[in-house]
């Protein structure tokens, strides 16, 4: 038997897979386990992967240019976001917690600011634009573009609150729910279909590792699991006995 | 046979997870038992038609915003795309907006390389960058000034020592926008912050779940095209796949001799095509039982 640091790699992958899986039958401490597994790895990830690609290299970079030695030049305008994030981290402290807002309202400015022209742009200028029929088109073309006008006009009239729901407004608006729900139903098609490919890509992992070439992982960790999971449940089941007894 | 029916609609949840499960598997397992034909999607040809009117050396910035949980969806597209571009003897810069990304990209482009189908350096033919935090602010940060955002490349490298960054300052400088995403920063970011105000052609492949949102971008051109969950990564595939065979011969950036592999998303659309004939099956089946036991009361 081989035992080497791709092997553990792909036991723990079949395990951590088999657990998450396993809250099919019900919650049960492998599934337990392997979510918090998953939240601390993430979180431990993350916080290495942002202090050393992006704090380290263009904050530190720029703040002390020789010894970091990122490629950048020093510019003591950095000094800013060194203080607004440390004003961050004194939410931890309650008498300076306020100084945190001043990051805050920093980031929420900042945001709006550049949100606010691009929104504008991309999803109300040029989406109306584009939702205007064009006459020089062929006449299949002319029917989706005359049929997505529609659309748009009912769906803001059912968005529409100003007025009662009556007589004009009320039919338009009816229509306009007939489009929101052709939407809600291809969305609910697609995220079918994601979360089922989501499943054939851990199907497919589970299949590659159950041969000899990985010690037969998935169907030795199935087998464990089950019988684990057999004797949790007996184990639960008598606890419960016990304490209707009781 | 309505009793029956109404049976099948209290049927416990188990159950139908445990047929999902084998309706995925047994495809899977044995490919060659079922297999359903596969169509073309005008938004897959529009992507493979944008990318096919790219000439050499052009330049393709492709973003990475995904990462292991939605790789079965986006990762075949990504190999795909990179397939297609290096064919085409197109150099390729690829920056990463997830924190699993760079893992992503790394993987793709170990596929292409693995393939000894091209023969394409690191620093020279594609180059990669480093994770950067801040979503939109990196896109628009690309945008405007792509040089104040990058210094080194992924290998650590000093840019301005890379000939392949050779007149690259901004976004402007790229012939071709192509964005992999799962979320968010993803399409929409693209569109908004870099591609619209710079006029600059993009495309996406991304996740099924985000297709509905991203359509309207489609129709009104700001995207050209998009590959749309598992489908149009299988579509993209076989397109690319059909490409590179007729062109092995006569390319000289496609190393002849060498074998050219369909992708993994087209074998698994077969397992994706039972699932969702089951579970219209279910649908179906809950919504009779439904009528049935609504009428009984």
């Amino acid at each position: 038997m081989e035992l080497n640091f791709e092997i553990i790699g792909v036991w723990t992958l079949v395990l951590m897979t088999l657990s998450i899986l396993s809250y099919l039958y019900g919650d049960n401490p492998f599934y337990k386990a392997s979510e918090h597994i998953f939240v601390g790895v993430s979180a431990g990830y993350i916080f290495a992967i942002t202090w050393w690609d992006q704090v380290w290299p263009n904050l530190f970079g720029r703040l002390f240019p020789s010894y970091v030695e990122a490629g950048f030049d020093f510019n003591i305008m950095y000094i800013i976001p060194l203080i607004l994030g440390i004003f961050m981290l004194f939410r931890l402290i309650p008498s300076l917690s306020w100084l945190a807002r001043i990051s805050i309202g920093y980031i929420v400015g900042m945001a709006a600011g550049l949100k606010i022209y691009v929104f504008i742009n991309s999803n109300i200028l040029m989406q109306i634009q584009n939702s205007a029929i064009d006459f020089s088109k062929s006449g299949w073309e002319i029917f989706n573009h005359t049929l997505i006008l529609i659309g748009v006009i009912s769906g803001l009239v059912y968005f529409f609150f100003s007025k009662e729901h009556k007589g004009v407004v009320g039919t338009v608006s009816k229509i306009g729910i007939y489009f929101l729900m052709i939407k809600f139903g291809a969305s609910f098609g697609f995220a079918v279909m994601g979360r089922i490919s989501l499943l054939i890509g851990r199907f497919e992992d589970l299949i590659n590792y159950s041969t000899q070439d990985y010690n037969y992982a998935t169907p030795v960790i199935i087998v464990f699991m089950i019988v684990s999971l057999a004797i949790w449940s007996l184990k639960q089941k008598d606890n419960t006995e016990i304490k209707d007894k009781k | 046979m309505k009793n029956f029916i109404i049976k099948l609609g209290n049927l416990d949840r188990r159950i139908i997870f445990l047929l999902i499960g084998l309706s995925v598997l047994i495809p899977l397992i044995n490919p060659n038992l079922i297999d359903l034909p596969l169509g073309e999607d005008r938004n897959t040809k529009i992507v493979y038609d944008s990318i096919s009117q790219l000439q050499e050396d052009d330049k393709v910035l492709i973003s990475f915003a995904y990462g292991a949980s939605t790789k079965p969806e986006v990762h075949p597209m990504a190999v795909a795309l990179l397939n297609h571009l290096f064919s085409k003897g197109i150099k390729v810069y690829i920056v990463s907006l997830w924190p699993e990304s760079p893992i992503m990209a790394q993987q793709a482009i170990s596929a292409v390389k693995n393939s000894d189908l091209f023969n394409i350096e690191d620093g020279i033919d594609y180059v990669m960058f480093d994770y950067k935090v801040g979503g939109f602010v990196v896109i628009k940060g690309i945008a405007d000034n792509f040089r104040e955002l990058y210094q080194q490349d992924y290998n650590g490298k000093l840019i301005d020592d890379l000939n392949i960054m050779d007149g690259v300052y901004s976004v402007k400088d790229f012939d071709f926008v192509f964005d992999f995403s799962a979320g968010v920063p993803g399409n929409a970011e693209w569109v908004q912050y870099a591609c619209d105000p710079k006029n600059i052609p993009l495309s996406s492949g991304c996740t099924s779940i985000m297709v509905t949102d991203a359509i309207p971008y489609v129709e009104s051109g700001q995207l050209r095209g998009i590959l749309a969950g598992m489908p149009g990564a299988a579509e993209y595939e076989k397109m690319v796949y059909d490409y590179m065979i007729s062109e092995q011969n006569n390319n000289s950036n496609i190393n002849s001799g060498t074998a050219i592999t369909k992708g993994k998303a087209y074998a698994r659309m077969s397992a994706q095509s039972v699932a969702h004939l089951l579970m219209v099956l279910f649908i179906i089946i809950g919504n009779i039982a439904y009528y049935y036991s609504r009428k009984e009361k």
